[in-house]
């Protein structure tokens, strides 16, 4: 029955991360919508719009439009979108990256055909995903006796449907010109996080707020479709984008050779090829880097340190200290009667100060992401990329340990975690010069050093995921999805008074609790994390060494 | 051949849940012979050659490699074996030359004119990435990998597939060349004609059941073989069926087909007494009938 078609196996192979994702979207609703109950709402009649628009909060906030805003179209909004645009990336780019087209074409279906059922799947399971989040939106607010009068959940919904298959469907057409997942899902995350971030800055700069309309992220929420209800003429826009998108798959997948090979042409090999440069390339990619476990590991993920090193350095970190002289004063010295438990929801910091400004846009949310991300992606395919591939028989065929692979792999995500880490310290350092911002270049150094470790526990915990069971998706995806419930836990229990004193039993409090860009390094709070670390690797190694090798195929 | 033992098992036992992979294995693998390790797919030789080298871990039983515990010492071990994968698996954005770099870096460095002369007789392409290569020349990179750093043993599953035959024979003749060397060959494989040509001994494994274990020699003497028999007039089946060793009979007309185990003097005297025979041709049983000799050995047994 599930494989009666192309339609079917997609969605059948793929239905279980939406799910997942809803499943946590929901229980992270309820649990704000909750906390919310409990706590004075004055405050949020002062909001600074810059939160509203990144967060979509209204104006006339009450406890459920906040719920819905922070969560179902922050947080909530973002996950959706991601787990679209990974269905979209490996779309028809999935089936060459596993050599699996050229058998499934050998059937009487055309590449369009194919094409589209894998991408109806895309658009089947994205609806049923904000149909779900309607039905927790509707239902959520019933269990807990909060009025919902007002609120145009639908609407809301719509506009994540929208905005999901704009981004799912971008993925899906670079999938379709490049045949690599890889660079569709890496190209299109960075479009959705400039477009994120676009759309957020731009109206907080005087005389640019239209530069943010050039951002798809504004057609989701700039309208407040949860209280003005949908807005067409951005829906329409959205729509068209995505018929563009469809557009251009159809005629990049028609028009090239598909891939039967794995490896790509990269720069170094190109290097080797010509004769000026072969030399020096060859040593580089012919004895450096398969001289230890570490750096050809190092090799591997060069690609994503480059660009998420060089994103916290140049966008992150020196753009924003110029950009924080161009804010609206009005704007910035609002936040200053705000109570501190509230913008911990956003990773804290008030902008009327510079330290609150880089707390807010980089240090909040940003740079642990940006951390997790290379972490977790090293941690999680440390040993489970091996197995997947088939050559971890191959490499404990060598006299090595299995722990030997482990520390080495480990050693890449240190210094990895530690390079974004430095990459994130100068792009503040030099933005705070730049914009003359007087901060404490030892605070800086503090934050950006828990930061580090903060990422290094969690990409700890994605190699114990995988050390435990040998599987690539469970380990990134556990380890990122319960960042992402700590993340907002953290943020949320300094509300409730009951609740707050759990707060502490999550790794993120280690991370921004002691204010460091304002009181420096809290050595206490660096060993906790440091402790974590070295625990979860240490339980790594016990779980490696006891598992039987997974062998593909 | 010496009586040394390379590889031994007992009771080597591996579940996975309710399948039972392999069974209460006993093996001895003696020091420089070429040992065939036959059965059908999905019969346990993977799962086997995976235990020994500590990929996976027995339910029950042990394994040793010249004479260290397979788990205890599975690091000391690999400084002694060579190793080429079933469903061979390497990094596609390496060349073929900077796979065997990085193996002989976690070795500790090998003798590279060694590998250049593996790699001429092999007639492999290590300029090319990994990922570019066909399936046979991407297997001559893992079979240069095996022998590179002159192992005592070399553990190779199904080595030659994706091989044209130049290769193939190639690469039977250094695996000879070791063996005199005194390094020990242990070789699975679903392909009863490579077995014969190079190995020593055969084990036949079904189920996670070792059936047998054989020298080729004798194998080959009480080889099952298929003989058609073309005679001057017609035949009566009933002829042939008194016959020792003798089964499978098909009668038509002239012609009578007939699986035969045996000297192949009983069988010409037996029938050369009443009838004129004509023309005669033999052929080596193949696998599969082999395999069925054994089982049905096995199930009277």
């Amino acid at each position: 029955m599930t494989l009666a078609n192309v339609f079917t196996k997609t969605t059948r192979d793929r239905w279980k991360a939406p799910t997942i994702g809803v499943i946590s979207l929901g229980f992270l609703f309820f649990f704000g919508m909750t906390v919310y109950r409990d706590i004075d709402l004055s405050v949020y009649t002062n909001l600074p719009d810059y939160f509203r628009q990144l967060f979509g909060i209204s104006e006339d906030a009450d406890v459920a439009s906040l719920a819905y805003g922070a969560i179902l179209s922050g947080y909530g909004a973002l996950s959706v979108t991601a787990i679209t645009l990974a269905m979209g990336a490996s779309v028809f780019a999935g089936e060459e990256r596993d050599r699996t087209i050229g058998l499934l074409l050998g059937n009487p279906k055309s590449r369009t055909s194919v094409l589209a059922s894998k991408a109806a799947s895309m658009v089947v399971l994205t609806v049923a995903m904000t149909l779900l989040l309607w039905a927790i939106g509707l239902v959520t607010p019933e269990i807990l006796s909060v009025s919902i009068a007002g609120i145009h959940v639908g609407a809301l919904m719509f506009h994540l449907l929208a905005i999901s298959l704009f981004f799912g469907f971008l993925a899906l057409a670079i999938g379709a010109w490049t045949g690599s997942p890889g660079v569709a899902s890496g190209a299109t995350a960075a479009v959705l996080f400039v477009s994120f971030m676009g759309a957020g800055l731009f109206p907080l700069i005087e005389g640019f707020e239209n530069l943010a309309k050039a951002f798809p992220w504004y057609y989701f929420n700039a309208s407040s479709p949860e209280t003005n209800g949908i807005d067409w003429g951005h829906i329409g826009i959205l729509v068209a984008g995505i018929v563009v998108f469809a557009a251009a798959a159809v005629i990049g997948v028609n028009r090239r050779d598909l891939r039967d090979q794995t490896a790509g042409i990269s720069v170094v090999d190109r290097l080797r090829d010509h004769p000026l440069t072969h030399k020096v390339a060859d040593r580089l990619a012919g004895s450096t880097r398969v001289s230890r476990i570490w750096i050809k590991t190092a090799s591997e993920h060069q690609g994503l340190l480059l660009v998420v090193a060089l994103l916290m350095f140049g966008f992150m970190g020196v753009l924003l200290g110029p950009m924080y002289l161009l804010i609206d004063e009005a704007m910035a010295t609002l936040t200053e009667a705000f109570p501190p438990e509230l913008l911990s929801l956003f990773g804290g910091g008030d902008m009327s100060t510079p330290e609150g400004w880089y707390q807010i846009e980089t240090f909040g949310m940003m740079a642990p992401i940006a951390v997790m991300v290379v972490t977790i992606a090293i941690g999680g395919r440390a040993l489970t990329g091996e197995e997947a591939r088939n050559t971890m028989g191959l490499l404990l065929a060598n006299p090595i340990k299995r722990s030997t692979v482990l520390y080495q792999k480990t050693l890449t995500m240190i210094i990895f975690a530690f390079v974004i880490g430095f990459s994130t310290f100068a792009g503040v350092a030099v933005g705070s010069l730049l914009g003359n911002l007087g901060m404490s270049i030892g605070n800086i150094a503090a934050t950006c050093l828990l930061v580090t470790l903060l990422g290094l526990a969690y990409g700890g915990l994605a190699l114990a995921l995988g050390a435990a069971t040998g599987r690539t998706r469970i380990a990134t995806f556990g380890a990122t999805g319960l960042a992402l419930i700590a993340f907002v836990i953290n943020g949320l229990l300094p509300f409730s008074e009951s609740l707050s004193g759990l707060v502490k039993w999550q790794p993120f409090y280690y991370y921004l609790s002691s204010d460091p860009l304002m009181n420096g390094m809290d050595w206490g709070h660096g060993a906790v994390l440091t402790a974590l670390f070295v625990a979860l690797v240490g339980l790594s190694v016990v779980l490696f060494q006891r598992r039987d090798l997974r062998q593909v195929g | 051949m010496t009586d040394q033992i390379a590889i031994h098992t007992e009771g080597l036992t591996k579940h996975y849940g309710d399948v039972e992979a392999l069974v209460d294995l006993d093996l001895d693998i003696r020091s420089s012979e070429i040992f065939g390790f036959l059965g059908p797919n999905g019969a346990g030789k993977t799962t086997m050659i995976r235990t020994i080298l500590d990929e996976i871990r027995p339910t029950a039983g042990t394994a040793s490699i010249l004479g260290m515990d397979s788990h205890s010492h599975a690091v000391e071990i690999r400084n002694h074996i060579g190793y080429v994968p079933g469903d061979l698996a390497m990094y596609p954005n390496l060349t073929g030359r900077d796979t065997l770099t990085y193996f002989s870096n976690l070795r500790g460095g090998v003798d590279w004119s060694y590998v250049d002369e593996l790699a001429d007789r092999l007639d492999a392409d290590l300029t090319k990435k990994v990922g570019d290569l066909s399936s046979g020349n991407r297997q001559k990179v893992g079979l240069i990998q095996a022998f590179m750093n002159r192992p005592e043993v070399l553990i190779m599953d199904e080595p030659s597939s994706g091989l044209d035959p130049l290769v193939q024979r190639e690469f039977q003749a250094l695996m000879r060349e070791v063996t005199a060397n005194g390094s020990t060959v242990f070789l699975s494989s679903h392909t009863l004609s490579e077995v014969q040509r190079v190995a020593d001994r055969v084990g036949i494994i079904r189920h996670g059941h070792l059936i047998a274990v054989e020298a080729v020699a004798s194998l080959r003497s009480k080889g099952l073989r298929k003989v058609e028999l073309y005679f001057d007039g017609p035949v009566d089946g009933s002829l042939f069926s008194h016959i020792n060793g003798v089964s499978d009979i098909a009668v038509q007309n002239h012609h009578v087909t007939l699986s035969f185990s045996g000297p192949m003097a009983t069988l010409l005297d037996a029938i050369t007494d009443r009838n004129t025979l004509v023309d005669i041709s033999t052929q080596e049983a193949d696998l599969e009938e082999i395999f069925l000799t054994y089982y049905r050995e096995e199930a009277s047994a």
